[in-house]
């Protein structure tokens, strides 16, 4: 299950952005060449974009040391609540993200009543990857939470 | 209200959350006490990075990783050495060099430190170099990277306010030569002082082996500066042709790229944009809480009320500067603190490109000021030194850091001359 989940995510990932590469190639060599340039190429390259950086935020946080957090405090506190600090860290992500995508439901069922601008599609479609973000963070973040308690009892 | 997103921000920060993390956090817990429908989340979130120049910031990652997946690291080292290396302390000039021209590559401070200092540091030790000199030397070199173009901190900066890319590249050039420059007076007085080594001059063909080695990524570099100045392309556009470009020299010329480690460059480079993007995310909504709370407008009005000098106003947003930069990631620092800063300094008189260039150079010097520099640590855990002996070792350099601020804050035209230049 977990696998699939990655592997769904990295191919999100990769198909997302050589898409959003070949849109912004597309805007260039309609504007060097005869054909005039799709009024939808702008508007496609960015929901690529956002479902591309959706996409990969959860495997950033599953690969570590992609957020960056400052160190030099912890490394002065002591070794138990370090690792208090090592367990709950993921809870309270956990929990972020668990508000992020219960919300970011009703934002899509708020993108259901819009157009998108130029291509006409339903904006439910774009603010989906808000759900993807959060979703997708909130998985990862249980893993951390699985991995540190399992830690503990080992 | 506004003190509990503060003090949750703060406190998180400390309790190593990470940025983004903390930034979401502060604002959720500041949703829920302000009774804020907490939709404002996702829908700030999607605002935030829903814009188009910031589709240049994958694009320039890319880019860069594409080029060292070609062994550019190594090949910029190796032609700085052939350059440098016969003068005294040589190596110290290399890794301040090879810092200038990866910079272009790179576009961050910490990534400099980190893929820099893994070659640099162990090379400098095994030539006799001091350790702590060796640390502080690839921290200090790699602030360059940040405020040479192409920069990411200024795309950021750029959207933000609405400014212009190209002339906030242009902007940071002088100002990053002049550091550069700066940092490898320093290290040659300090080797001629410690006696350091120097390696026997190169022939003029291996300097022109090592310039066709490096001259395929610097081409890179100016495709990206005059194809978005001579108007041809948008930041954006430059990002993606710099993509193709580095397919095409990496396949064609380097031979170093197949399908394969393409996809794993890509994945490891929308990962690393990913997570600046949940970064520009939260902070577009941090920023929206700060508006409703007329933050920006207390924040100008405190400090214009202590002085509307230019000048005092400049120091005491350069003191402030420095100091969230030295335990804060530049680019988060930028995104909570560039647009309220940069009413104060428009408020005075200082032009805002101008003004894009004081803060991210403030930042970037942060980076390497003591106690807890975050590129400091860096170096010092790769060269495995006490982080004390290694500020105590930079401290040379964070000077003339300071020096180059000094100049770039007092004299507007150290970066405004090249913008000016070219838009007229």
């Amino acid at each position: 299950m977990r696998k699939a989940i990655g592997k769904i995510l990295k191919i999100g990932t990769l198909v997302s952005t050589w898409g959003l590469i070949a849109m912004v190639l597309l805007q260039i060599i309609c504007r060097f060449s005869w054909f005039e340039t799709p009024s939808w190429t702008e508007e496609a390259s960015r929901i690529l974009f956002i479902y591309a950086i959706s996409f990969a935020s959860g495997l950033a946080l599953k690969s570590s040391n992609y957020y960056v957090a400052l160190d030099a405090f912890y490394n002065m506190f002591n070794p138990k609540f370090k690792a208090v600090l090592d367990k709950s860290i993921p809870v309270v992500i956990f929990i972020l993200f668990a508000v992020f995508a219960f919300y970011a439901i009703r934002f899509v069922s708020l993108g259901m009543i819009e157009k998108s601008p130029s291509m006409g599609f339903n904006m439910g479609i774009s603010f989906c990857s808000m759900f993807i973000i959060g979703a997708t963070l909130c998985y990862y973040a249980w893993h951390k939470i699985v991995k540190a308690y399992k830690k503990k009892s080992a | 209200m506004i003190w509990i997103l503060v003090i949750v921000f703060v406190v998180a920060l400390v309790l190593r959350y990470p940025i983004a993390f903390a930034l979401g956090l502060a604002c959720l817990v500041y949703l829920i006490g302000a009774e804020i429908p907490l939709i404002l989340m996702p829908m700030k979130m999607y605002s935030g990075i829903d814009v188009f120049v910031l589709l240049s910031i994958p694009g320039f990652i890319i880019a860069g990783n594409l080029m060292n997946q070609g062994g550019l690291t190594e090949k910029i080292i190796s032609f700085c050495n052939h350059l440098m290396g016969h003068i005294r302390g040589g190596l110290s000039l290399v890794n301040i060099g090879a810092s200038m021209l990866f910079a272009g590559i790179s576009g961050t401070a910490i990534s400099d430190t980190a893929s820099m200092g893994s070659v640099m540091i162990p090379a400098m030790k095994k030539e006799g170099y001091d350790a702590d000199f060796s640390c502080a030397v690839t921290a200090a070199s790699s602030t360059v990277g940040p405020i040479i173009p192409p920069s990411v901190p200024m795309i950021i900066a750029a959207t933000l306010s609405g400014l212009s890319v190209g002339k906030l590249f242009l902007a940071g050039a002088i100002p990053g030569l002049l550091l550069g420059v700066g940092l490898m007076l320093v290290a040659y007085f300090i080797a001629r002082k410690k006696n350091y080594p120097k390696h026997p001059k190169s022939s003029f063909g291996q300097v022109a082996r090592g310039f066709v080695d490096t001259f395929w990524s610097l081409l890179m570099t100016f495709i990206i500066l005059f194809g978005i100045i001579g108007g041809i392309f948008t930041p954006t556009e430059a990002s993606i042709v710099a993509v193709l470009y580095a397919l095409v020299v990496g396949r064609l010329v380097y031979k170093k790229l197949n399908f394969k480690n393409v996809q794993v460059v890509i994945l490891d480079s929308m990962k690393t944009s990913a997570s600046l993007m949940i970064l520009v995310g939260f902070a577009n909504l941090f920023g929206y809480i700060l508006i409703t709370e007329h933050i920006p407008q207390t924040i100008s009005n405190e400090i214009l009320g202590f002085s509307s000098n230019k000048y005092v106003v400049l120091l005491l947003i350069n003191l402030l500067l420095i100091a969230v930069g030295t335990f804060m990631e530049t680019i988060a620092a930028l995104l909570i603190l560039f647009p309220i800063l940069l009413k104060v300094a428009i408020a005075v008189d200082v032009d805002p490109i101008h003004f894009a260039v004081i803060a991210v150079l403030n930042l970037i010097i942060g980076l390497t000021t003591p106690p807890v520099g975050v590129c400091l640590f860096v170096a010092s855990s790769i060269g495995k030194v006490s982080i004390g002996k290694v500020s105590k070792a930079g401290f040379p350099f964070l000077l003339v850091s300071l020096g180059v601020l000094i100049l770039v804050t007092l004299i507007p035209e150290i970066s405004l001359w090249l913008p000016n230049l070219f838009t007229d």
